[in-house]
C-alpha cells in the first residue's frame, strides 16, 4: 500500500495545432506535406505527488496549464509522455453538470449524471432525496432543465457531485457558485472533506480559498511548476508575482 | 479497452442510461413522437410501392411483393439510421468527451442499441402487414434473428470506423451520405434480384457480396417467400457464399481497431 494518492511523473503534454485549422478531406489529401503545425506545450515534464488525505491546490494564471493538468489526472487527456498513477477511485468535477441535457427534467438529469459518475440505479434511488434537499429544488424536479435558471442548474449539479463517493476528488473552479447561502453550504462541504481526510485536488483562482483549504499547493506558469509550498506560501507567492 | 471491461457493471449501467436518454430526447419536441420511427420507413415504402410496383410493375412475379418490399425498406432504414447515428455519435457528444473520462465505445454502442430497438418496433409493423397479406408463418422465420445480428454487427463496425474518422475529417458525413444513396440502388431493395440475374449473372454476384444485400435477401427468403434469391443460390453454395460474412468481420475488426487506436485523443481532437 502506498500512502500516495496521486503520482504525476514527468508528464509532458503537447498539442499539435494546425496553423490553418481544418478538418476536411481536401486538406488531408493535398496539404499533408506543406501544412505547418504549431506545437504548444501546456505541461512541460511535470512531476509531483499528492499524499492520501491531502487537500492539494493548483494555481496559476490563465493558460498556465492548470486545466490541462487536471484533465490529464482525470484521464480525459493522455499524456504525450510520462505517466499519472492513481491509488483509489477518482471522481472528477472538471465542470459541473457534465452530460446535463436541457430537454430532460431535473429528475432525469440526476439519473443520467449519476450514471456518468458511475452509480447504479438503486444507489441513485437511495440518494435522490438527499440530492434534491441539498440543492433546495424540491418543487422543480419534474420540470425540464431548460426552464431552470443557471443558478438552479449549478446547484443541482453541485449537489449531485458531492454525493459521488470517491477516494480522490478533482475540483475545478466550482467554489463560486450560487448565492451566498448556497456558497456557505459548499464551504461547509469542503471543510467536511478536509475533516474526513479525503484527497482533494482543487484548481482555483481564489487565493483566499487556497490559504483557507489547501495544505499544499503548486504554482504553475507556462507549463512548469515554478513554486511549491503550503497554501499560505503559494498564495503569497502568487500575489507577489502577479498581483501588484 | 479490454474485453472484460466492455460489459462491466459500471459500463452496463452507463449504456442503459444513455440508451434511455437517447430514446427520451429523440422525439420529444415532436407531436407524433415515437410514431415517427414507424412512419418514416412506412412512408418511404408507400412511395416506392406506388411508383415502382403499381405504375412500373416491378416485382410482379414475386409472391407477397408489398411485404417483401416493406421488409427490405425497414432493414435498409435500420442500416442507414444506425450508421448515420454512429457517424455523428462521437462528434455530437464532444462536450461530454472533453469533460469526463468515460469509455468512448459505450457512446457508439448506445446509439446503435436505440436503432436496434427501433428496428424491432418496425418489424412488428411488418408482422401486421404479413397477416393482412396472408403470408404463412413458419418456424424458418426465426432465422431472421441471426441475420439481424449479422446486420447489426456490420452497422456497429461501420459506426466505429466512421465515428473515429469523423473526428479527424468532417467530410466523412458527406461521403457517407453519397455512399448510402448509391447503396440504396446498388442493393436489391425495390427491384428483385432475379431481374439482375436475367441481365448479367456477374452483376448479381457483385450485388450479393454486399452483406446488406445478402442479409435482406436471406431474411426475405426465410420469412416471406422463397422467390427471394439468396447469395447461396447465386453462388451455387460454393466458397464465395462466405465473402459477405468475411466482409462483416473485417469491417468490425478494422473499425474497432482504428477506433481503439484513436479514441485516446478524441478529447483534444473533437
Amino acid at each position: 500500500m502506498s500512502d500516495k494518492a496521486i503520482e504525476v511523473k514527468n508528464v509532458l503534454k503537447t498539442f499539435k495545432i494546425p496553423l490553418d485549422k481544418g478538418k476536411s478531406l481536401k486538406q488531408a489529401v493535398l496539404g499533408k506535406g506543406s501544412r505547418g503545425y504549431k506545437t504548444i506545450t501546456p505541461l512541460n515534464k511535470i512531476s509531483f505527488d499528492v499524499p492520501k488525505g491531502q487537500f492539494f491546490g493548483i494555481v496559476g494564471r490563465n493558460g498556465s496549464g492548470k486545466s490541462t493538468l487536471l484533465k490529464t489526472i482525470a484521464g480525459i487527456y493522455h499524456p504525450t509522455s510520462g505517466a499519472v498513477k492513481l491509488h483509489g477511485s477518482l471522481v472528477p468535477f472538471i465542470e459541473l453538470g457534465v452530460g446535463f441535457n436541457p430537454q430532460l427534467t431535473g429528475r432525469e438529469n440526476v439519473y443520467l449524471n449519476c450514471a456518468l459518475l458511475g452509480f447504479a440505479r438503486k444507489e441513485i434511488d437511495s440518494m435522490y432525496q438527499d440530492i434534491v434537499d441539498f440543492a433546495e429544488l424540491e418543487d422543480f424536479m419534474d420540470e425540464r432543465l431548460q426552464n431552470y435558471s443557471s443558478g438552479m442548474q449549478v446547484r443541482l449539479a453541485f449537489s449531485i457531485s458531492i454525493r459521488a463517493h470517491g477516494d480522490i476528488l478533482l475540483l475545478d473552479e466550482v467554489l463560486a457558485v450560487g448565492d451566498y447561502a448556497f456558497r456557505k453550504k459548499c464551504f461547509k462541504y469542503f471543510e467536511q472533506l478536509k475533516r474526513d481526510k479525503k484527497t482533494v485536488v482543487l484548481v482555483t483562482h481564489s487565493m483566499k480559498n487556497v490559504e483557507e483549504f489547501c495544505e499544499r499547493a503548486i504554482l504553475l506558469e507556462k507549463g512548469d511548476i515554478i513554486f511549491e509550498g503550503s497554501g499560505e506560501e503559494v498564495a503569497q507567492k502568487y500575489e507577489e508575482m502577479f498581483v501588484s | 479497452m479490454n474485453f472484460k471491461n466492455i460489459f462491466s457493471r459500471k459500463n452496463r449501467i452507463l449504456l442503459g442510461e444513455l440508451v434511455r436518454t437517447d430514446f427520451k430526447i429523440r422525439y420529444q419536441a415532436s407531436f407524433l413522437g415515437y410514431v415517427w420511427s414507424i412512419l418514416n420507413p412506412l412512408l418511404l415504402f408507400a412511395v416506392l410501392y406506388l411508383v415502382f410496383a403499381n405504375f412500373l410493375g416491378v416485382g410482379r412475379d414475386i409472391e407477397h411483393f408489398p411485404v417483401y418490399l416493406l421488409l427490405g425498406v425497414v432493414l435498409w432504414s435500420f442500416f442507414t439510421e444506425t450508421t448515420n447515428g454512429g457517424l455523428k455519435s462521437i462528434v455530437s457528444r464532444a462536450s461530454l468527451i472533453r469533460k469526463i473520462s468515460l469509455p468512448k465505445y459505450i457512446i457508439v454502442i448506445s446509439g446503435t442499441v436505440s436503432s436496434l430497438i427501433n428496428l424491432l418496433i418496425n418489424l412488428a409493423v411488418v408482422v401486421v402487414f404479413m397477416v393482412f397479406n396472408g403470408v404463412e408463418f413458419t418456424w424458418q422465420a426465426l432465422l431472421i434473428f441471426p441475420f439481424i445480428i449479422q446486420l447489426y454487427i456490420l452497422a456497429l463496425g461501420i459506426s466505429f470506423l466512421l465515428s473515429a474518422l469523423n473526428v479527424k475529417m468532417r467530410d466523412i458525413g458527406y461521403v457517407w451520405e453519397i455512399l448510402l444513396r448509391a447503396g440504396f440502388y446498388a442493393t436489391p431493395i425495390l427491384y428483385p434480384l432475379s431481374m439482375v440475374v436475367e441481365r448479367s449473372e456477374i452483376a448479381a454476384q457483385m450485388l450479393v457480396i454486399n452483406p446488406v444485400a445478402q442479409v435482406i435477401q436471406d431474411i426475405r427468403y426465410f420469412v416471406i417467400t422463397e422467390d427471394s434469391l439468396t447469395a447461396w443460390q447465386i453462388f451455387d453454395g460454393d466458397y464465395r457464399v462466405f465473402i459477405s460474412y468475411a466482409v462483416v468481420l473485417i469491417i468490425l475488426f478494422a473499425g474497432a481497431f482504428y477506433f481503439k487506436k484513436t479514441s485516446g485523443n478524441f478529447a483534444e481532437n473533437v
